[in-house]
């Protein structure tokens, strides 16, 4: 339990940063498609973020907190649905969870590099 | 052990109990609605992961590709994914991720006891405990402020309140 509100505690902290970097750095006469989901023309779309070292730490540490949480929050609905716990959804959402957070991880490190 | 067919019916009974919380309180409607968020933004989340896997050229990539090679791959993901449904569906995500941050934080709020007032002696025929007056003020604060990010988030999207 204390595992989820840690890692939910963390989506906080390194969400807000993703949201506000997405959501609100953006010429409010656009809109994001237009501006902070470009790939690289202006100061705030999507390279430069992950180009920020600090930035692209935090999107990793979101990425981190969000698979702890999702993947702990469906066992537990899944757990809750048919009554008991099985090992066997455990080792799937284990192996969903660190798939995402390798494939993820590249995702952060080639964007980082990408010059 | 349950046999298949017992089981399948446990899934739906637990189904139809969790997800039909209308004769029961706020309190239920809260759980359940935690439940669905909670489920619903983990399945984005890993749609998200995978879309934006595609921004720098898909699952084949595992090296840092030519500059021009990511651009490409990041347009035609935009080209693919910028269209109001999915700006609507990406709202939605906006109303759900809200409402299960601040309905979360009330529930970790609530189990380290703060919040909870002080527990009373249950007088006969007296209606169960539920969520006292803090607690359905923060229930209704996270459902406003769900609201508000579906809007701004479809506003960011779609442009939909400019004059």
């Amino acid at each position: 339990m204390l595992m989820h509100y840690l890692s939910g505690l963390g989506i906080l902290l390194f969400g807000a940063v993703h949201i506000f970097t997405i959501f609100f750095t953006y010429p409010f006469q656009a809109t994001i498609w237009e501006t902070t989901l470009k790939f690289d023309s202006i100061p705030f779309a999507i390279l430069p973020v992950y180009r920020n070292a600090l930035l692209a730490a935090s999107l990793f540490g979101l990425l981190l907190c969000t698979t702890v949480h999702a993947m702990n929050g469906l066992r537990t609905v899944i757990a809750e649905l048919v009554g008991f716990r099985n090992k066997w959804v455990d080792r799937i959402l284990i192996a969903v969870g660190v798939f995402l957070t390798v494939y993820g991880l590249r995702t952060i490190l080639i964007a980082h590099l990408l010059v | 052990m349950l046999s298949q067919r017992e089981g399948r019916t446990k899934v739906l009974q637990s189904l139809r109990v969790m997800l039909v919380p209308g004769r029961y309180g706020l309190e239920r409607w809260s759980f359940v609605l935690q439940r669905i968020s909670g489920v619903a933004v983990s399945l984005y989340f890993i749609a998200h992961i995978l879309e934006t896997g595609n921004f720098v050229g898909g699952i084949t990539v595992w090296t840092v590709p030519e500059y021009s090679f990511a651009e490409a791959a990041h347009q035609k993901s935009v080209e693919l994914l910028k269209n109001p449904v999915f700006d609507v569906g990406l709202a939605v995500i906006g109303f759900l991720v809200a409402l299960h941050t601040f309905n979360g934080l009330r529930l970790i709020l609530t189990h380290f006891g703060f919040l909870v007032g002080k527990p009373g002696r249950p007088e006969p025929f007296e209606q169960p405990a539920s969520l006292n007056a803090r607690q359905r003020a923060l229930f209704w604060l996270s459902i406003s402020l769900a609201v508000f990010a579906l809007l701004y988030t479809l506003d960011a999207l779609m442009g939909v309140f400019r004059v």
